[in-house]
């Protein structure tokens, strides 16, 4: 048992590094900027949903390993990558399916009229994709670092 | 041969010196820290070097900003990343190497 209690105290006495703060404070905007411009380029050039959403979900690692794991989980909350998960599935099948409920086909953006309705129409579904990616990203990496901290018990 | 063409060829000849110095640090030093000491920095110079020669060879364009930018970020970056690697092995309790050690 004390041996049990040593072990769930071990990570809250993390030491935040002076150094991986500040960087972590320098370089996180442009981290996340980044992987904006990287799903917003999906439709023309090289990138997309998938991987603008793991550079944005690589924000959250990088906060996690600069102020610790345990104040980042507190500070995202648990309901946070479920509600971007879920939020980006819904605008997908909504994008998908508003088509189909102006008369064309699933994802066929011409039915919506809009001028280079396809290109805007693929954007957004990079965007819906790039929050699903970031958002089991940001989930997996807490569930790995409980899975860490509890050896073997079950996960919080 | 142009300076500019000069400057490139020496800018990449160093790179390709740093990296193969990290790259030796890296299979010949016996622990984490003595690696982590050898490739974060020639490893990081490397890269600078290089991005650098890739940054005057695409000139005057576009690229060379979002170059120099991957070059800041490398700079930034790089050591910051080889200073947790080593926190995290200090904090997970791991041995510097020692000649006693070995020794003994």
């Amino acid at each position: 048992m004390s041996d049990d209690t040593a072990e769930s105290e071990s990570p809250t006495r993390y030491v935040e590094s002076p150094i991986i703060m500040a960087t972590v404070r320098v370089v996180a905007p442009f981290v996340f900027t980044f992987g904006l411009f990287v799903m917003f380029h999906g439709a023309d050039s090289s990138g997309g949903g998938f991987q603008g959403g793991v550079i944005v979900g690589t924000v959250v690692l990088m906060l996690g390993m600069a102020f610790g794991i345990q104040t980042t989980r507190e500070w995202v909350g648990p309901k946070l990558p479920v509600v971007l998960v879920g939020a980006g599935v819904l605008a997908f099948l909504l994008i998908g399916i508003g088509p189909v409920l102006l008369g064309g086909a699933f994802l066929e953006y011409h039915a919506y009229g809009v001028h280079h309705a396809s290109k805007y129409g693929i954007e957004l579904v990079e965007l819906a994709i790039g929050l699903i990616v970031s958002g089991i990203v940001t989930g997996l990496f807490f569930v790995i670092a409980a899975g860490m901290r509890n050896s073997g018990g079950e996960t919080a | 041969m142009s300076p500019r063409e000069i400057a490139i060829l020496v800018l990449s000849a160093g790179g390709v010196f740093f990296a193969v110095v990290a790259a030796i640090g890296l299979i010949r030093l016996p622990d984490i820290y003595t690696r982590t000491h050898s490739v974060s920095k020639s490893e990081t110079f490397g890269a600078v070097l290089a991005l650098a020669a890739v940054a005057l060879t695409f000139g005057n364009d576009l690229s060379t900003l979002k170059t120099v930018l991957l070059l800041v970020f490398m700079f930034i970056t790089n050591p910051t990343a080889a200073h947790a690697i080593v926190r995290a092995a200090a904090d997970q309790g791991i041995e510097p190497w020692t000649t006693e050690d070995e020794e003994s």
